[in-house]
């Protein structure tokens, strides 16, 4: 006979479901009566929840054949839907995609309200899905071994190194459905955030041309490339004949390094002369409407400034431009900060060249001898943009490299999964995701631990000098130091580098993300480093006693 | 550093093709990393193991075992339907292979009306079912049983005795390491009994327990009159001393029965059922079966649809 309290407890998955009721209707009503923004938010919810299930369906069916590769990548499916902090981090997930642009600040300019969009929409969702790769993999490996489940599976004919792959394919399978997802939604939002209302037509025309797009970016060259030769070899000459010795312990850095003090020299413009930058092969020839743009990043440079308002007039082929009453027009635009010209297509040249002038307009600033210095930083600080295609390309391309890159921290977590027990294998594979994604910064951080070569070779020999000269010294806590910088150069050379590509800031800045670089991470990411990490994953548990004895 | 023990030492254990093999031995005697060791599980640091000829982690091995452990590993969150279906795949079989091996095992432990729940809502017994089940799936040569009859009620024992009976008539090799010591003089056809990691004594139920030195008669009931009599003929003969007895009933006999009277009334439970017969598809092989090519998935799977369309009475779920 029933009592009164068990026939009032109402079963848990009853409860679900009615949550799952709730949610689902009050979403609904947003969709349906919700201000725009809202209105979006919802769909987007939707969206990704509807594609979820529609994708995981198809993905099971995918993975149907009967192996056990196949077999394992499938339970792997059914295991993500389940677990627990797999499924906090995927509500997070689908929270914070569609939550997002209901954050923003509808008084901003909606240049930078995109262009925040695009880097912490697609960020925040690498980030997680990063997380949840992770605690999916260890979880499942671990929890496997701990539970005993392993027994079951591999006194089947499941190879252990199929299991690993299995796991390995399960997670980058549900990766690319979970990096889908985001992609839709994300391209939803921000479709429909940047036909929301602009500041202004300029507002209006710089989210067209300079976020939703791809442009190629073009470097300057040199107008005289063999004068620059002559110049460097000069420079390098006198260079060895002034310190023959420290020039020959390592001359292929000492080129670089004079090389680069004359890049430097290059892009400075001083208040006394006109510099030449000439940008070749634009790949605008027949096409006059094509998206012509010059991008630069300006630095004031004087005795005690280095943030100020520069000047400056422009001459492109030989005429000035912009042009009033036949004159070139001084631009006066704030240092440290990008700008954008727009030029028209006809100002290329035959040859599809372009080559800019600019001469230094800055005045003697209060209390400085002389006009301050503009200087372009290596990279992008002076630049030509050319358009190449639409956001939409460029935005898949940067979802595959988000996606080839999960399949890195994929391999990591199974390997570290495959080596230790829960707590260190989630530890080893966030400490090696933090140092792959930082891997940029590290290297300047650790910089107290590197010396001035440029080669592998020169760093050694240097390296081992100096630690030969602080033993002679007595100074032990620095040989140490120059010691240990082995072991960091040698965990940055073999970790993967996240950062060095900067896809999501190449998506929000509208610069193209190339197809090599496309096919790059999906060579490295997509195949070298998962079998790099998995055949270490493997040596391990090949050999490794995975029950401890019973009775 | 914590001290490494040594689990089992000098171990030489043979068992032969189509025997059940009981091994026994107390906690910690070694049982179950002897298992572990022939499924591949647990390196030894020396010494060889050969099974069905073939090195213990050689993949091909492994499809002619089926290994039921001594706690129900599954993935609480697949039903019983959905494990057998995953081991299944493990094994390569096809769909429709594998649908119909499913339906029956799940048949003969009883599951089949539960199939779709979530393993996880089932009771130990109930897990240790599923466990059984899919350690057949395959229709394995070798089997391997540790303590099969943990945490079953004591309808599921003796189900679970009578499969391992069947089985064993069909030629299947069977490695059965139990506690229930009634169990092992019941079933098998040789015991190894394990103390401190090497085998103590090992032969045939008959050699190992023949000697003992007393006598049993057993009659119907014997009226105090007969009795009497029959110690009279006895002391004639100086045999004595003579213990007369009337044995209770087993519990579990009481048990069985009164379970089946339950059912009979029209009782229902929630749990298992009764199980069903044993599936056609383990097949009987005399103990004879090679694992050689002609054992390929899809050899054997053609040879189980011929058994299934011999046997109309086992396809209609019998």
């Amino acid at each position: 006979m029933p009592t009164d309290r068990n026939r009032r407890r109402i079963p848990r998955r009853m409860w679900l479901q009615a949550a799952a009721v709730v949610v689902l209707a009050s979403v609904g009503l947003v969709a349906l009566f919700g201000s725009p923004v809202a209105r979006a938010a919802a769909l987007g919810g939707i969206a990704m929840a509807g594609g979820y299930g529609v994708g995981l369906t198809a993905l099971r069916r995918l993975l149907a054949v009967p192996h056990g590769i196949t077999s394992t990548a499938r339970a792997v499916l059914d295991e993500a839907i389940r677990m627990r902090s797999t499924l906090v981090l995927l509500m997070l997930l689908v929270a914070c995609v569609p939550i997002l642009p209901l954050l923003l600040d509808p008084a901003e300019r909606l240049t930078y309200r995109v262009q925040f969009l695009v880097m912490w929409n697609l960020g925040g969702a690498s980030l997680i899905l990063s997380l949840l790769t992770i605690f999916l993999a260890c979880g499942s490996i671990c929890g496997d071994i701990t539970s005993g489940r392993i027994h079951m599976s591999l006194t089947k004919p499941l190879d252990r190194q199929e299991y690993l792959v299995g796991k390995w394919l399960g997670i980058v399978l549900y990766n690319l459905l979970l990096v889908a997802l985001v992609g839709i939604g994300s391209y939803t939002l921000i479709r429909m955030l940047a036909a929301g209302p602009a500041a202004d037509q300029a507002d209006r025309d710089a989210v067209e041309r300079q976020v939703l797009v791809a442009r190629r970016a073009v470097s300057p060259t040199r107008d005289d490339p063999e004068a620059y030769a002559a110049a460097v070899n000069s420079a390098i000459e006198q260079r060895e004949k002034d310190d023959s010795e420290g020039f020959a312990a390592d001359h292929a850095g000492a080129r670089r390094r004079i090389r680069r003090e004359f890049d430097r020299e290059w892009l400075t413009v001083t208040s006394d002369m006109v510099s030449t930058y000439v940008f070749r092969d634009l790949r605008t020839k027949g096409n006059t409407s094509a998206d012509v743009q010059l991008q630069m990043n300006p630095r004031a440079l004087n005795v005690d400034i280095d943030f100020s308002d520069v000047s400056f007039a422009m001459w492109f082929n030989d005429r000035p431009w912009p042009v009033r009453d036949g004159e070139a027009v001084a631009q006066i635009i704030p240092s440290q900060a990008r700008h954008v010209f727009d030029l028209p297509a006809s100002i290329v040249s035959e040859s599809d060249d372009l080559r800019l002038r600019i001469a230094n307009r800055n005045l003697v600033p209060a209390g400085e001898t002389r006009a301050t210095s503009i200087t372009f930083p290596p990279g992008d600080g002076l630049q030509v943009l050319v358009r190449t295609g639409g956001f939409e390309s460029n935005f898949l391309r940067c979802l595959m490299i988000m996606w080839f890159k999960l399949a890195v921290v994929a391999a990591v977590s199974v390997a570290a999964g495959a080596m230790f027990e829960f707590p260190s294998a989630v530890l080893a594979a966030l400490v090696i995701y933090a140092a792959s994604l930082g891997s940029d910064f590290f290297r300047d951080a650790l910089g107290i631990y590197n010396v001035a070569s440029e080669t592998a070779w020169g760093q050694v020999a240097e390296r081992m000098s100096y630690a030969a000269q602080y033993a002679a010294e007595g100074r032990g806590y620095d040989v140490f130091r120059m010691l240990l910088g082995f072991l960091t150069d040698a965990v940055l050379w073999i970790l993967p580098s996240f950062s060095s590509d900067a896809a999501i800031t190449r998506l929000a800045t509208g610069i193209a993300i190339p197809w090599s670089a496309v096919a790059t991470r999906f060579v490295l990411f997509g195949a070298v480093y998962p079998a790099a990490f998995g055949f270490l994953g493997w040596f391990v548990f090949d050999r490794r006693d995975l029950v401890k004895s019973g009775s | 550093m914590r001290p490494r023990v040594r689990a089992v030492e000098s171990l030489d254990l043979e068992i032969r093709r189509g025997e059940i093999h009981g091994l026994l031995g107390p906690n910690g005697s070694g049982k179950s990393t002897t298992i572990k060791m022939i499924l591949g599980l647990v390196t030894p640091t020396r010494g060889r193991i050969a099974v069905l000829g073939r090195r213990p982690r050689d993949v091909a091995t492994k499809r002619y075992i089926g290994y039921l452990p001594e706690e129900s590993y599954l993935h609480g969150f697949l039903s019983a339907r959905e494990t057998l279906d995953f081991y299944g795949r493990l094994f390569r079989l096809p769909a429709r292979i594998r649908g119909e091996r499913i339906d029956r095992l799940l048949a003969m432990v009883g599951l089949d009306a539960v199939g779709d729940r979530p393993v996880r809502e089932f009771s130990k017994g109930m897990q240790r079912r599923v466990g059984l089940a899919q350690s057949l799936i395959n229709d394995p040569q070798l089997l391997i049983l540790d303590e099969p009859t943990s945490g079953m009620d004591p309808v599921g024992a003796w189900q679970i005795r009578d499969l391992i009976r069947e089985l064993g008539a069909r030629g299947k090799t069977i490695l059965l390491c139990t506690h229930q010591l009634s169990d092992v003089e019941d079933l098998c056809d040789r015991i190894s009994i394990m103390f401190g990691g090497r085998i103590r004594s090992q032969g045939t139920c008959d050699e190992l327990l023949a000697g003992e030195s007393a006598s049993l008669i057993r009659t119907p009931p014997l009226d105090p009159v007969v009795e009497g009599e029959v110690r009279e003929v006895l002391a004639r003969h100086g045999i004595q001393p003579v213990v007369m007895e009337r044995p209770r009933r087993k519990l579990e006999t009481l048990f069985l029965e009164v379970v089946e009277q339950a059912r009979a009334e029209g009782l229902t439970t929630s749990g298992a059922k009764s199980g069903g017969a044993v599936p056609t598809f383990l097949r009987s092989d005399g103990g004879k079966g090679q694992p050689d090519d002609s054992s390929s998935p899809a050899v054997v799977n053609t040879a189980l649809l011929d058994s299934l369309v011999r046997n109309p009475s086992d396809a209609n779920g019998s």
